[in-house]
């Protein structure tokens, strides 16, 4: 992976980025953070929904029709974000322990997303009567919300991958 | 006083320890987005643009007082990570900048307070805000994309204040540009640590 990194940070998108790396850098960064703050909202806001706390009036297709097509392009932007990142900096980014589990995690947010999208969209009213009302879809909800705090703990934890000591691939020299 | 806030022993635990900095950073950023991404759907309604079939006070109460939460968990690790580097951060321009924008968006919504805000019932079932909100609701969110963009800034161009650890992470990126070939050392991230 470190020779992957380091081949990556000789390619011409990457040495643009570099080369900018004043501006680039921090740009690409905030428009992620933008992206993840959609993310959260978004997801607060079904979760809150599912948990009967905020929409509480609506239906939760309605809250999910809302609010799901912004999870889902948000998502995107970060994936895009996220690449030009890696391009940017890939030694700084591909050679973390905090790199690898965020994008474990994200895998579990993203399917997670995909999959409550379209069991609600085919099970409608099965979601409206009952799989709303139980416990451990509320439970569900409420884990889904943490995952993606730790997705965001985990993003800002690649710029200090020594937390985890003997885990992190750069501290292994 | 800022070489006072410096030496307070919160800040010195702080600087101290190597996982409080990051973990208090990490929560700043949990809390930041939650306060951007409610803000945005309050501010989205306004405008028209999303949930606007949705009376605005129902959505304004189902939302910001996560907002406020959200607004307290951020101020507060806002507050921890200013003093364990006070006088650097104090006189850093981007630090200034979005000190400035903060004050910017509470002028923002004591003005919709004052106006619109007062005649909530007459619009609170239209798709959109009157045009004053709306100027209100697009003025609150370039603020709060500069706030965000003038936040990542100031770890750009601030070195943090440590003990524990020999270089700042977040300005390596500059390493990366004088990169060696055959780079057996690790530019982009910290030597290791005893």
């Amino acid at each position: 992976m470190k020779q992957f990194a380091l081949w990556l940070s000789t390619t011409s998108p990457s040495v643009f980025i570099q080369e900018h790396n004043a501006w680039a850098i921090p740009a690409i960064q905030s428009i992620h953070i933008v992206g993840i703050a959609l993310v959260m909202g978004s997801v607060l806001m079904i979760d809150l929904r599912i948990l009967g706390w905020a929409w509480a009036d609506e239906t939760l297709r309605r809250t999910t029709s809302r609010f799901g097509p912004w999870l889902t392009g948000s998502l995107w932007l970060l994936l895009a974000t996220g690449i030009l990142m890696v391009i940017g900096e890939p030694v700084r980014e591909l050679v973390t322990f905090s790199f690898w589990l965020k994008m474990a995690l994200v895998a579990v947010g993203a399917l997670v997303a995909t999959i409550f999208q379209n069991t609600l969209r085919r099970h409608e009213q099965h979601w409206e009567t009952t799989l709303i009302h139980r416990r451990s879809i509320k439970a569900l909800a409420v884990l889904t919300f943490l995952i993606w705090v730790c997705i965001i703990v985990l993003g800002r934890l690649i710029a200090y991958d020594h937390v985890w000591g003997s885990w992190s691939p750069s501290e292994r020299q | 006083m800022l070489d006072w806030l410096q030496r307070t022993s919160l800040a010195v635990q702080i600087r101290d320890s190597l996982f409080a900095f990051p973990l208090i950073e990490s929560a700043h950023v949990v809390g930041l987005t939650l306060v951007f991404g409610t803000i945005a759907i309050v501010d989205l309604r306004l405008l028209g643009i999303a949930s606007s079939q949705r009376s605005f006070q129902r959505l304004a109460s189902d939302t910001l007082k996560w907002t406020w939460i959200a607004f307290a968990l951020t101020a507060l690790t806002g507050a921890l990570m200013f003093i364990t580097n006070a006088a650097v951060y104090f006189h850093n321009s981007y630090f200034r900048a979005k000190v400035l924008l903060l004050v910017l968006a509470a002028i923002n919504v004591f003005v919709f307070e004052l106006t619109d805000g007062r005649t909530v019932q007459q619009w609170d079932q239209a798709p959109s805000a009157p045009r004053l909100s709306r100027a209100i609701a697009a003025v609150s969110l370039v603020i709060w994309l500069a706030v965000i963009a003038t936040g990542r800034m100031i770890g750009f161009t601030t070195t943090r204040a440590s003990l524990a650890e020999p270089a700042p992470v977040e300005t390596n990126f500059e390493d990366l540009l004088g990169l060696p070939a055959d780079s057996g050392s690790e530019p982009a991230t910290p030597p290791a640590k005893e």
